[in-house]
């Protein structure tokens, strides 16, 4: 018998749970997973700890089993908690769910006590390789070592705009609000939905704007069938401008046919990586000006029941969508005066108001990180940001590469901070792929000491 | 099954791929190398530069070169946009979908087994580069060829 791998995940939320499961999953291969996470449960990550109620799954309970190879694992594990019915696959969970499923794949080996699965609370602030192994060093004044590290920590938690004035919802900073105060919500994705939501929830009357670069809302699911779609169909390697019509004409040929366009969206999905590794870092970076807006609200989708409450406060005029490209705020009293220059015009106008949320998009510059752990890595050279700064340069097999364009045989990446290769792996869906791809990949190591 | 446009393409692709660094090719040049009709060719890389494979400068010095390098250009991208989906017969295409009128879809096995062949092609031309389709007269196609 060869000695464990030993494996350091630096991540408890969706991404590393996901992995720690997948690796531990046949309990007769000797391996051993330390988990590195601060918080007090790992699974829930900064996207599952919701604790609303109306914060529910944006995909649908039979799309976000943890195990690509067997898709209905949370929907069987949902039915035998009776959480759900048996015939409701179409059903949008609340997220603290999907956050306690998540726990429920790593508890029983973190219970067993046996070696093989160990959690380390506390935060990874820096990793060093040597030829033998990894050593990552904790905010304790700790640190763990292993043979492989995987650098997990998902979405970025990064400060909101704007000196402070601009809050986090459910920050500390947001304070109560008056009922009728006026309040902006910068970004009109996903997050902002979250928002709004939650100050419908709170009874909260006042006017509220969504400002975002196109004044667009997300689009509401509905249960189709992905049309049939295989690579042979796709114009891989064609510049965007190309694909982007190409994927319209598609889009209108199918409805025309009596379909609905939701069903090419999600046929092109297995694809949407090799799209994107197709395309030139020029061409990416068009896609992610001028295409991205479009391409996210019909991609990342909202229950139907949340897309008509929010049509209809659209409707009423409770919220007022503005395009418009945001400038910058200054607090004024106990009040916000924020900029902002409507689309298509020069002008740059000015409004005061009570309260203003930050609901912008998850990519940011990778350098300016939140995490300490990835700005060491940068700062060192041992990693470097991928050619759009959107997240850290990975290999299609998810080696980190320094700065010298090396490939790492010991530091991996999995998850939203590989977006800069992978474009698509934020959700469910793709990261249990990629894990799987990983966790395969480590599980045939013959580095064991 | 590649139509004469996709074939006359594939060898203007070819053709620019040879070109040294930085130059550029006149259309009258590359139609008489490769015994293509100058019309057709003009409108053959017409479509190839709004698919963004190729680029054209215009006026005296001006001609057309390849957008990328070589080995990033798959040979299947430049099939796809003159030909439209990679398929042997019109039934075995999902998106150009044209259905026979003498067989019955859900039982032919004609198609089933050209679906499977257009997968195999889209493996093929998917994985080699325009590089190495061209090193293919040099015996270097082995080296070249990114692995599957």
């Amino acid at each position: 018998m060869t000695a464990a791998l030993s494996v350091i995940i630096v991540g408890g939320g969706a991404s590393g749970v996901t992995l720690a499961a997948q690796l531990l999953e046949d309990v007769t291969r000797p391996i051993r997973v330390t988990l590195v996470e601060r918080r007090d449960r790992v699974g829930e990550g900064v996207a599952y700890s919701a604790r609303q109620r109306e914060h529910v799954l944006n995909v649908p309970a039979q799309g976000m089993s943890a195990f690509p190879d067997r898709p209905e694992h949370f929907f069987d594990w949902l039915v035998e908690r009776g959480l759900i019915g048996p015939s409701e696959r179409f059903t949008f969970v609340p997220r603290r769910l999907y956050g306690q499923y998540l726990w429920s794949l790593v508890a029983p080996a973190l219970a067993a006590n046996d070696g093989r699965l160990t959690l380390a609370k506390a935060s990874a602030v820096d990793l060093v390789t040597s030829g033998r192994g990894v050593e990552v060093a904790l905010d304790n004044g700790t640190s763990l070592v292993g043979q492989v590290a995987v650098i997990c920590v998902g979405h970025e938690e990064k400060p909101p705009r704007a000196n402070g004035v601009a809050v986090r919802v459910g920050s500390d900073a947001d304070t109560d609000l008056d009922p009728e105060a006026e309040v902006v919500i910068l970004g009109s994705g996903l997050s902002m939905v979250d928002a709004w939501l939650r100050l419908d929830h709170s009874g909260h009357r006042g006017p509220v704007t969504v400002l975002s670069r196109r004044g667009l809302l997300p689009q509401a699911h509905r249960q189709v069938t992905p049309i049939p779609l295989e690579a042979a169909d796709v114009p891989f390697g064609t510049d965007t401008g190309y694909f982007t019509r190409w994927f319209r004409a598609l889009c209108i040929e199918v409805e025309q046919r009596g379909g609905d366009w939701r069903s090419v969206v999600d046929a092109l999905r297995p694809f949407n990586q090799r799209i994107w590794q197709g395309w030139t870092v020029e061409a990416r970076r068009r896609f992610l000006r001028h295409v991205r807006p479009f391409w996210n609200i019909h991609r990342h989708r909202i229950p139907p029941d949340i897309h008509a409450r929010l049509g209809a406060a659209v409707e009423t005029g409770r919220i007022r969508l503005l395009a418009a490209e945001f400038i910058g705020v200054e607090a004024v009293g106990t009040r916000a005066r924020m900029q902002y220059r409507p689309k298509g015009e020069t002008r740059t106008l000015s409004r005061d108001i009570d309260r203003i949320y930050d609901c912008g998009g998850v990519s940011v510059d990778v350098t300016q990180s939140s995490n300490p752990l990835v700005t060491a890595l940068i700062a060192r050279g041992s990693a470097r940001p991928d050619a759009l700064r959107i997240g850290m340069d990975v290999t299609p097999d998810l080696a980190v590469v320094d700065r010298d364009g090396v490939a790492s045989a010991r530091v991996f990446a999995l998850g939203p901070l590989t977006r800069g290769t992978f474009f698509e792996i934020e959700a469910m869906p793709d990261i249990r792929v990629q894990a799987s791809l990983l966790a395969e990949r480590l599980k045939c190591r013959s580095d064991a000491p | 099954m590649l139509t004469a446009k996709g074939k006359y393409g594939l060898k203007a692709m070819v053709h620019l791929a040879g070109l040294p660094p930085g130059e550029l090719a006149m259309s009258a040049d590359i139609a008489a190398a490769n015994t293509i009709s100058k019309k057709f060719l003009d409108a053959i890389l017409g479509e190839l530069r709004n698919a963004g494979l190729v680029l054209t400068r215009k006026g005296k010095a001006g001609g057309y070169r390849l957008a990328r390098p070589a080995e990033q250009i798959m040979v299947g991208s430049i099939v796809r946009v003159l030909d439209g989906p990679l398929a042997p017969i019109p039934c075995a295409s999902h998106t150009r979908f044209e259905p026979c009128e003498d067989c019955n879809l859900e039982t032919c096995q004609v198609r089933r087994i050209m679906l499977e062949v257009r997968n195999s092609v889209a493996q093929v031309l998917d994985n080699t580069s325009l590089a190495s389709m061209r090193a293919n007269d040099l015996g270097l196609l082995r080296d070249l060829r990114r692995p599957a």
